[in-house]
């Protein structure tokens, strides 16, 4: 049970992610891979702050905002240089590999005695239980502590879900996503692309941070190498959430993000638990996506009409 | 109300394709006229239209609109002056989003853009009401995703986006010639409505003749990147059909005799 509420738990915290990943390749159609640094920036940002005894809410947001100013480098290196969209996120990517050190000053930081939003958690957990160590569910014994860190991300998710829908359907938000969809209609409407590009793909970025900065905490340490690969992963869960709610609705889809997150880390688990080497995970993750991307193209060749319909 | 003064645009400059596509255009536009331009192919009306929305910047001449010198602006700051409906019916509208989120997105065009509500109740009324007033049975289907329309009732919206908020001038590039004839004519009728009830200064490019013919107070030919004819007033009323016609049969003759003079020296002499 326990392992099952950690897979939610880091299902959840990846959805941050996964939604970044969203606002990037689905409403900007913006192919961004900086994610794979900036989710190591928010860890290693909040990492920092927690060890100097910053509050654990407080230390997050700051990752979140440092993971906006890497990917507003993105874009301003695109809309601005007219670097190629890929090319931009492989720069900054890389860049912030070193910025990540210099921030941590070594290569990782362990989170293991000080506050953070997990032990801040737990110990509310703990005081509404009034000191039980564990519950019963449905005939399954369920720890508090892993209960209320699920229950504490759950929160946070569903508050930062609730705001980008909302976001999504101020004046500002409408013509970040119309941007995506036709530039020539967003122009002639007054709007000027090059900045909705760049704020949305730093908004992106921050989530992607946030998320890196909750997966510090959830584990225990901040590592430089933590961001590897992180892109396909969200883009494994946006696809998935996509074949589940199968609609472009706004709110069906963030939620679908969602969801696709947390079947994909469970679908992980298992799979790790009939045997999977950890190390086949990447090859298998940047398999599937591949495969996700294909299919629908070969299902249209092979029947035009069905697949249309 | 439109000043554009000796203007003229070279695409791929320095190269062997290179294009002449504008060359010292003169036009004046009067507030409340509607001018239409015709030409033939490549003849630089649709650039005409780009250069004053802006989609480049000119190389040489300025633009003037509604007493300000626009000839360095970038186009989204002079869509603020400026609605426009594009040959494309797919170009004017964001099919992902909703019929109502187009609507309200063309409602705040050169509008500062906040973190306001986008959908007003007060607009979503405005919106059933206007969009009702298309005959297209589209009011009922506000939420509906823009893409899932046709041609017809995407151009259709496109022309009450341009319009939503009076635009000091509209261009219209050949926002026909897309359209089955049976939406043409209907989008066209809106536009004849439109057009008079807020008495928009109109700069609209056509390929029908008859179009051309029939509409507007003012008409324009172009040709290889320069205005050759200019009827107004009763000329352009009186004008019919045939006589564009000829007017074209003119151009083509001499385009020919030229080609025919060229070749008839080219083998005489070399």
């Amino acid at each position: 049970m326990s392992l099952l509420i950690g897979t939610f738990t880091i299902g959840c915290i990846l959805s941050l992610l996964a939604l970044g990943v969203f606002i990037s390749f689905r409403i900007f159609a913006f192919p961004d891979i900086t994610a794979d640094g900036s989710i190591t920036l928010g860890a290693s940002v909040a990492a920092t702050l927690l060890v100097r005894g910053v509050s654990p809410p407080l230390a997050s947001l700051a990752g979140f905002f440092a993971g906006m100013l890497a990917g507003a480098c993105t874009g301003t290196l695109h809309t601005r240089f007219k670097i190629n969209p890929l090319l931009s996120g492989i720069l900054v990517m890389t860049a912030l590999y070193s910025i990540n050190l210099h921030i941590m000053g070594k290569s990782n930081v362990p989170l293991l005695s000080v506050t953070t939003i997990v032990t801040q958690s737990e110990h509310i957990g703990m005081k509404l239980m009034r000191g039980a160590t564990s519950f019963n569910l449905a005939g399954w014994e369920v720890s508090v502590r892993d209960a209320s860190v699920l229950g504490a991300i759950l929160w946070a998710v569903a508050l930062t879900g609730g705001l980008l829908y909302w976001f999504f359907r101020t004046n500002l938000g409408m013509a970040m996503r119309a941007t995506g969809d036709n530039v020539q209609m967003i122009r002639a409407l007054g709007v000027n692309d090059a900045n909705m590009i760049v704020f949305g793909v730093a908004i992106s970025n921050g989530l992607v941070a946030l998320s890196g900065a909750l997966l510090a905490q959830y584990q225990g340490f901040a590592d430089v190498g933590m961001g590897i690969g992180m892109v396909v992963w969200g883009l494994a869960s946006v696809i998935i959430g996509e074949a589940l709610v199968g609609t472009n609705q706004l709110g069906l889809t963030l939620s679908g993000t969602v969801m696709g997150s947390v079947l994909f880390r469970l679908l992980v688990a298992v799979a790790l638990r009939w045997g999977l080497s950890p190390n086949d995970l990447k090859l298998i993750t940047a398999g599937f996506v591949f495969c996700a991307l294909i299919v629908p193209q070969f299902l249209r060749k092979k029947w035009p009409r069905s697949a249309h319909a | 109300m439109l000043e554009v003064h000796a203007v003229s645009k070279t695409f791929h400059s320095g190269t062997p394709n290179e294009v002449r596509s504008l060359r010292g255009v003169n036009l004046d536009l009067a507030a409340g006229s509607w001018v239409i331009i015709i030409g033939t192919n490549g003849s630089g009306k649709s650039t005409l239209l780009n250069a004053v929305a802006g989609t480049f910047l000119v190389d040489e001449g300025n633009i003037r609109l509604a007493g300000r010198d626009v000839t360095r602006w970038p186009e989204h700051a002079r869509a603020a002056l400026i609605g426009r409906v594009f040959q494309n019916p797919f170009s004017g509208s964001s099919p992902s989003l909703t019929i109502q989120e187009n609507l309200s997105l063309a409602a705040r065009r050169g509008l500062s853009r906040g973190l306001g509500w986008g959908l007003k109740e007060s607009l979503v009324a405005r919106m059933r009401d206007e969009v009702g007033r298309l005959n297209m049975g589209l009011e009922n289907r506000l939420e509906n995703a823009i893409g899932s329309l046709s041609g017809g009732q995407r151009q259709a919206l496109t022309l009450l986006m341009a319009t939503w908020l009076c635009p000091e001038l509209l261009l219209l590039d050949e926002h026909t010639a897309a359209l089955d004839p049976k939406s043409a004519d209907l989008v066209i009728a809106l536009t004849e409505h439109v057009v008079a009830r807020d008495q928009l200064t109109t700069l609209m490019v056509t390929h029908s003749m008859h179009q051309a013919a029939s509409l507007g107070d003012r008409l324009i030919m172009m040709h290889r990147g320069q205005i050759i004819h200019d009827f107004r007033g009763a000329e352009k009323r009186r004008l019919r059909l045939d006589d564009l016609l000829a007017r074209f049969e003119e151009v083509r003759r001499a385009e020919q005799l030229d080609e025919s003079a060229a070749q008839m020296l080219a083998e005489k002499y070399i």
